[in-house]
């Protein structure tokens, strides 16, 4: 198989572009008719076969951009050893590596991002320090090297130079590379693998030299030496951010999805959102399948007589036409109080998400009053309407009591038999009145209700905490204090809703 | 060598051809063509409404010289629509007719058994081709010489029927259980699916299907395709209003105007004898290219300062 497009494809997995073995197969019909010969039409036509949204395109293209741009640079062969031009590259990359991803400036960017500019900071440094002793030498007639590394730097050859670099990171295995510490140790083994110990003899043998020919040549190939120190460095650093990181976040994914809520650290959110936006695509899709037939619309006169053909043509089983989706209405009810402000924030986030599928959610928050935010989700985008619901009704001291006081009076006339209700709560109720018979009375009317507590089971029942008291009236109590937990508990719900 | 394979040749030759045929693309969209055609693959088109989608199917039948075999689809549809039918009414009619028959069929019959198997020497009759109404997909894989099939806003059709098209994209054969599996004939149709992206198309699907975005043109392009669509309007009013509409696509509007919608424009403008841009005509013809009155209202402040930049764009 194709060894370029298959590690291509493992690149673009990497960057979270799913690509069955299908369309892998697809990618190789397709190369096979195009070659590799024109960068712009590959580039289109594996845009056909590989990604399949709009999303996925944009990552594709700078996926794209990154994974044959050394060939590109091997390609033009103006080889002025130019710093300013390496360092626009460098730039390019962590650009490309920020839309990529769709969260730049995060942690886990910064410290890679850190350690090369030091690199570059040392390697100016040094070719100052070189640039000083060659004025001393002045220009003149230069020996000719000897070892094959030092043949190559002086042959002014990128295109030599890079293929030779790629060789050595292949044998070294650079697309294993996993944690960015990992970067220098990779560095330092491709220059060994291109013959750097050879050239470092030489050069030392030239600096000692007497002949003023071989110590200008020994000056040179140290400052090209640097020179291909740093192209190394980018390269790993490349390959780095193509096959490494997204592993890595990958990892701290997996991290976020089981870590409380309560302590997501606010740098953390946009991904956490991220995250929740894809758990709802996915439960969208397996959900929005399930429609049910109703027996109401026109008469379906093709399909009733086929149905009533075994009957000798008499009608009696009638066929309609209509298909109708069974919208029931959930209602959440969110304690917005400081200490589980955080929990509502994504499990609201969750509900909206899910709107292609979800039946119509009406979202109420308290934290002693309890109002209807429900128009705010409407008219804001979900992330604003969430924070203006916590600024505007978190702080207070929790009082459930009221809060269900106020939802008798609000809406428990639109309480049916369809309705299924979520709070999600602490239920510390600072010894106050828990009014559970207002609870009664909704569990009663409704056809489910669930309470979400953040807190373990175990201390359900401490100190303020009234869950004993509400849990008779509640179809179901869950623990509910991880996206992994809010993912089942809101997948079971569209089951039960649908 | 046929006509198709000549003009399915390279990329750039689909380009062209596609330019007599007055259907400006992008290097991207020939070579989803030139793919679909070589690789022998459907394509799903997305992008926002306007964009030229549905244009690109028809255009390809006009220019393979093909018949255009059309299913648009809507929620509802089923296979009854989309692939056949019996024909109930010729069923009926003729066991009623038959019915005087039968006797004759079954006399010298004895005993129950030997009647059956009488009546068994007939087949299934009644569920043959001659009963059978082909629609669209069925259609399209009995023509002869080929064609193109466009499956239409196949998002705006139930999941069901996105399952029961993939048995004809992946292999051109639909399966019908009375009569069994029906392949395409010598040439497979070329398929061209496209979507407004209304709901999210299943990864299924997506996997069997090249998969092409058309976004909005830029400027260039847009030009080119008001000049192949509307030659008359003289190239200065062309640049301002292709300038006029992109400044547009950049506001935020309910519903940015598309290329359908500026290819009227052109035509409202050359209708009215237009020279140049002025806020007030900008303003009469504004309805050609916002649909909501909302938009309209937005714009309406916007207008003069749209248009100088339109107009200075020269």
């Amino acid at each position: 198989m194709d060894k370029t497009l298959a590690s291509f494809i493992a690149t673009l997995r990497n960057a979270d572009v799913r690509i069955s073995p299908a369309e892998t197969l697809d990618a190789l019909n397709a190369v096979e008719l195009t070659g590799y010969r024109d960068r712009e039409f590959l580039k289109n036509t594996l845009a056909l076969v590989l990604p399949k949204t709009a999303d996925e395109k944009d990552t594709y293209d700078t996926t794209f951009e990154q994974f044959f741009k050394f060939a590109e640079v091997s390609g033009e062969s103006t080889s002025s050893v130019s710093i300013d031009d390496e360092e626009g590259e460098g730039e390019g990359d962590g650009e490309g590596q920020g839309q990529g991803d769709g969260q730049g400036g995060s942690a886990g960017q910064t410290n890679p991002g850190n350690s090369k500019r030091k690199g570059r900071a040392r390697f100016s440094a040094a070719s100052d320090a070189d640039h000083e002793k060659e004025e001393d030498l002045g220009s003149g007639e230069m020996s000719n090297p000897v070892s094959n590394l030092g043949k190559l730097l002086m042959q002014d050859s990128r295109v030599e130079l890079s293929v030779q670099m790629a060789d050595a990171a292949k044998k070294v295995n650079l697309d294993e590379i996993q944690v960015f510490t990992q970067k220098g140790l990779y560095t330092r083994r491709i220059m060994d693998q291109m013959g750097l110990p050879d050239l470092l003899k030489e050069i030392s043998t030239l600096k000692q030299s007497f002949n003023l020919p071989d110590r200008r040549l020994g000056q040179e190939l140290k400052r090209r030496q640097e020179w291909l120190r740093e192209q190394v460095r980018d390269y790993v650093e490349r390959q780095f951010l193509l096959h490494a990181d997204a592993t890595g976040m990958r990892l701290r994914e997996e991290l976020l999805r089981k870590v409380k809520l309560s302590n997501v650290e606010h740098r953390n959110f946009r991904l956490i959102q991220e995250i929740v936006y894809r758990m709802a695509k996915k439960l969208v899709t397996m959900h929005s399948q399930r429609k049910k037939v109703f027996k109401r619309g026109s008469l379906n006169v093709p399909r009733t007589l086929r149905r009533n053909m075994s009957y000798d043509g008499h009608i009696f089983d009638l066929q309609w036409k209509s298909v109708k989706v069974d919208r029931p209405k959930v209602f959440a009810v969110c304690d917005v109080s400081g200490s589980v402000a955080n929990y509502a924030r994504f499990m609201l986030m969750f509900l909206y998400a899910l709107e292609e599928v979800m039946p119509k959610v009406r979202a109420f928050a308290f934290s002693s009053d309890l109002a209807e935010v429900t128009e705010l989700f409407d008219r804001n985008k979900i992330e604003d309407a969430i924070s203006k619901t916590l600024r505007d009704f978190g702080g207070g001291s929790t009082d459930y009591g009221q809060a269900l006081v106020d939802f008798k009076k609000k809406c428990l006339d639109d309480v049916d038999n369809r309705t299924t209700i979520i709070i999600l709560g602490d239920a510390r109720n600072n010894y106050g009145d828990c009014k559970q018979d207002i609870l009664q009375e909704i569990y009663q009317r409704s056809k489910r209700v669930i309470w979400l507590n953040p807190e373990p089971r175990n201390t359900w029942n401490t100190g303020d905490a009234e869950m004993r008291k509400y849990v008779p009236y509640v179809h179901q109590a869950e623990e509910c204090n991880s996206l992994m937990h809010l993912e089942r508990t809101v997948g079971n719900l569209l089951k039960a809703v649908q | 060598m046929t006509d198709i394979q000549k003009l399915a040749e390279s990329v750039d030759s689909l380009k062209d051809s596609f330019e007599d045929h007055r259907y400006i693309c992008s290097n991207q969209i020939a070579t989803a063509v030139y793919l679909a055609y070589h690789l022998r693959k459907p394509v799903l088109i997305e992008g926002p409404p306007g964009v030229g989608k549905t244009e690109l199917a028809k255009t390809t039948a006009d220019m393979f010289a093909l018949p255009l075999i059309r299913l648009q689809c809507y929620e509802g549809l089923d296979e009854a629509k989309a692939i056949y039918e019996w024909k109930y009414g010729k069923q009926l009619l003729y066991t009623q007719v038959l019915k005087e028959t039968l006797d004759e069929v079954l006399q010298g019959a004895t005993g129950f058994r030997e009647s059956v198997n009488r009546l068994h020497e007939f087949g299934d009759i009644f569920f043959s081709e001659e009963f059978m109404e082909p629609r669209p997909l069925l259609k399209a894989l009995q023509e002869e010489d080929g064609c193109v099939l466009l499956i239409d806003e196949v998002d705006k059709s139930d999941h069901e029927f996105e399952s029961l098209l993939l048995e004809i994209l992946s292999d051109y054969q639909v399966s019908i259980p009375e009569i069994g599996t029906v392949k395409a004939r010598a040439e497979p149709p070329m398929v061209f699916l496209t979507s407004n992206n209304t709901r999210e198309i299943s990864d299924a699907l997506k996997r069997r299907c090249l998969h092409l975005y058309i976004p909005f043109p830029d400027v260039d392009l847009e030009q080119k395709i008001i000049h192949a669509r509307v030659p008359e309007i003289p190239p200065q009013l062309r640049t301002q209003l292709v300038t006029f509409i992109q400044e547009l696509r950049d506001m935020d509007l309910k519903k940015v105007p598309a290329i359908s919608e500026t290819i009227d424009w052109a035509r409202t403008l050359l209708l009215l004898h237009t020279e140049s841009l002025d806020p007030e005509l900008v303003r009469e013809t504004l309805n050609v290219i916002l649909k909501f009155q909302e938009d309209i209202d937005n714009v309406d402040h916007e207008i003069s300062t749209l248009t100088q930049k339109a107009v200075s764009a020269n």
